[in-house]
């Protein structure tokens, strides 16, 4: 059904599985692919939990350059694109876990900071080259400084080392380094449980939002997201059992 | 087939001649609550469009009700009239082209309504149609979208034009107390006029298509906002109950998904949202509760900046910065939403 990935539903965890030889790399088939099973998590998925990673020993070695024409008018559109499919990712109705397993390099080191938690292997390395190459890292530009602060965010975006999963933990990159992904996912899973999807995604969204807004901008939008959820069952199951107990 | 969906072809707004920040208001009416004159410095809304009335000796306002409704004509006369002939004046229409005629307002009652002083002011044909809406609030300019949308499908080839006219100065009672700070500190005067026809020879005119209007009416809020008989100040007076933003915006996802659904279609689909400027409060609970984002809205929240709450041709002056940004493409899809007593969301659905 997919070139470019796998995806499979199972217990509530939708797993998405990058699947191209030579390090999973983005095409814009592959970002057509991902904007498709954004639909279908949207619209028909009942899992909680959305699992990305990468087959064959790498989560993802960054943009696929034969996308390229160098003899063609470069346009921005593609960018867009992919810029685009990140957001949408970054806002699923579900948790989202990055499970990486060898090169997080460029697209895909943004691909995992656009999940809500990032666990790697001991082996794992991490990378953005872009402005060795000549261009821009993405949004990583806008995401990774809150994640690492602002003076490692510069470093390891204009001089592009390629660091461990070690150093990547260090700085608050990634969540935790594991010895097993599956074992480090269940745990991660019965972490995040019961879920409260609106809740989480509302929360998920102040946080996305609270270094680009003022203190009572914030205010305001933290008064409408809480009378959201105090207004849903979750919470209001919460009172009840509250009520029971006393 | 033919097309004989209505296309909105034309917007036109005016305001006031004479423009205040907030710190000028405060001002002048020597406002001496300090809770009050925060109010008056919430960032959200800088300047507004106002016929303010002379103040006396302790820097009051000193209008009767009488007066009030006087200038809300007279205002309405003025900034009305300049809506439509802006509305007009990109299409080459005269106001003798006008076939109907939709007048709104919440801000003066009268009889005749605004209809008749506009086609007698303008000197719009004898036999045009007309009809007033009046006393519905902040959404009532999809409440006339509606059936003007629907008289002009069903009237191929001719004008019809809708008018929201509001003098929002009009309906101001300074009393010291902070229900009539809220209202003084929000609403700006102005008037959008849209100009609404259906037929084939439109179709190539980069114009949207109406496609449908859903409602939701919150009974339970019936009284969250009302403009009723103050017995005390002898005035109309306008109330909007703490809580309402966020009840309204509770209650936004249902006619928004009832509207996509019927069409096919899924808020991702939807390039442009369209929302009443009602407040910072109502605009925060519409993004959280619909989920849009602060782009989504940013037409809304400029206006509300630059105007304050124009009511019922709020969203008009929205859509009119969106097709001057310039970045609407041919089969984008919009949807006006706009929020008032009822309490009341509308939504509608258009498509370039």
């Amino acid at each position: 059904m997919y070139e470019t990935l796998r995806f499979n539903e199972q217990d509530g965890v939708a797993t998405i599985t990058l699947n191209r030889p030579g390090g999973n790399c983005i095409s814009m088939q592959m970002v057509r692919e991902l904007s498709s099973i954004c639909d279908r998590l949207e619209d028909e998925s009942k899992s909680t939990v959305v699992v990305l990673r990468g087959a064959g020993g790498a989560f993802c070695a960054g943009i696929d350059f034969d996308d390229f024409d160098p003899n063609a008018v470069m346009d921005i559109h593609g960018f867009n694109k992919w810029e685009k499919c990140c957001t949408r990712i970054e806002n699923l109705p579900m948790s989202t876990v990055a499970l990486v397993d060898g090169a997080a390099i460029g697209g895909g080191l943004q691909l995992a900071l656009v999940c809500d938690q990032r666990l790697a292997t001991a082996s794992s390395i991490f990378q953005a080259p872009e402005v060795k190459l000549g261009f821009l890292p993405g949004m990583a530009t806008f995401r990774l400084a809150k994640y690492v602060g602002l003076g490692i965010a510069k470093r390891l975006l204009l001089t592009c080392p390629e660091i461990t999963a070690e150093q990547a933990a260090d700085y608050g990159m990634i969540d935790a380094v594991v010895d097993d992904l599956d074992v480090g996912l269940n745990q991660a899973v019965h972490n995040l449980g019961p879920n409260h999807n609106v809740a989480v995604q509302l929360t998920r969204r102040l946080l996305n939002e609270c270094y680009a807004t003022d203190y009572q901008n914030a205010l305001g939008h933290f008064l409408a997201a809480q009378h959201r959820a105090i207004s849903q069952t979750a919470f209001l199951d919460t009172l009840k059992q509250a009520k029971k107990s006393d | 087939m033919l097309d004989t969906q209505p296309r909105l072809l034309s917007v036109g707004t005016a305001n006031p001649p004479e423009r205040y920040t907030q710190e000028d208001i405060a001002e002048r009416f020597e406002i001496p609550d300090p809770r009050i004159r925060n109010l008056f410095r919430s960032a959200h809304i800088q300047t507004r469009h106002l016929y303010l009335p002379p103040v006396d000796e302790r820097g009051a306002p000193t209008e009767t009700q009488g007066a009030l409704l006087a200038k809300h004509l007279r205002g309405a006369m003025e900034i009305g009239p300049q809506a439509v002939e802006r509305c007009l004046a990109p299409l080459r229409l005269k106001v003798t082209d006008i076939d109907y005629l939709c007048c709104i307002t919440t801000t003066g009652f009268m009889a005749p309504g605004l209809s008749a002083h506009i086609i007698r002011e303008m000197g719009f044909r004898s036999d045009c149609s007309r009809a007033d809406i009046v006393g519905m609030g902040c959404n009532a300019g999809l409440n006339g979208l509606n059936p003007v949308s629907a008289w002009a499908r069903a009237n191929p080839g001719k004008n019809a034009l809708m008018v929201c006219i509001e003098v929002c100065s009009a309906a101001y009672v300074f009393d010291g107390t902070m229900r009539t700070a809220i209202v003084n500190s929000l609403f700006g005067d102005g008037s959008a006029a849209v100009l609404v026809r259906a037929d084939p020879a439109d179709d190539k005119r980069f114009a949207p298509r109406v496609l449908g209007f859903n409602s939701q009416i919150i009974t339970e809020a019936l009284g969250a906002m009302r403009y009723d008989w103050d017995e005390h100040h002898g005035k109309f007076s306008f109330f909007l109950d703490r809580d309402i933003p966020y009840v309204v915006g509770a209650h936004a996802e249902l006619p928004v998904d009832r509207l996509l659904k019927a069409h096919g279609l899924k808020r991702r689909d939807i390039a442009h949202w369209v929302v009443h400027s009602g407040g910072k409060k109502v605009i925060d609970a519409i993004k959280y509760n619909v989920g849009i984002t602060e782009h989504d809205v940013r037409h809304t929240t400029s206006v509300l900046r630059d105007f304050g709450n124009l009511s019922s041709g709020s969203f008009l002056f929205s859509y009119k910065r969106l097709l001057e940004e310039g970045k609407v493409r041919r089969g984008d899809y919009a949807v006006l939403m706009t929020m008032g007593p009822g309490s009341t969301i509308e939504t509608a659905l258009i498509r370039w």
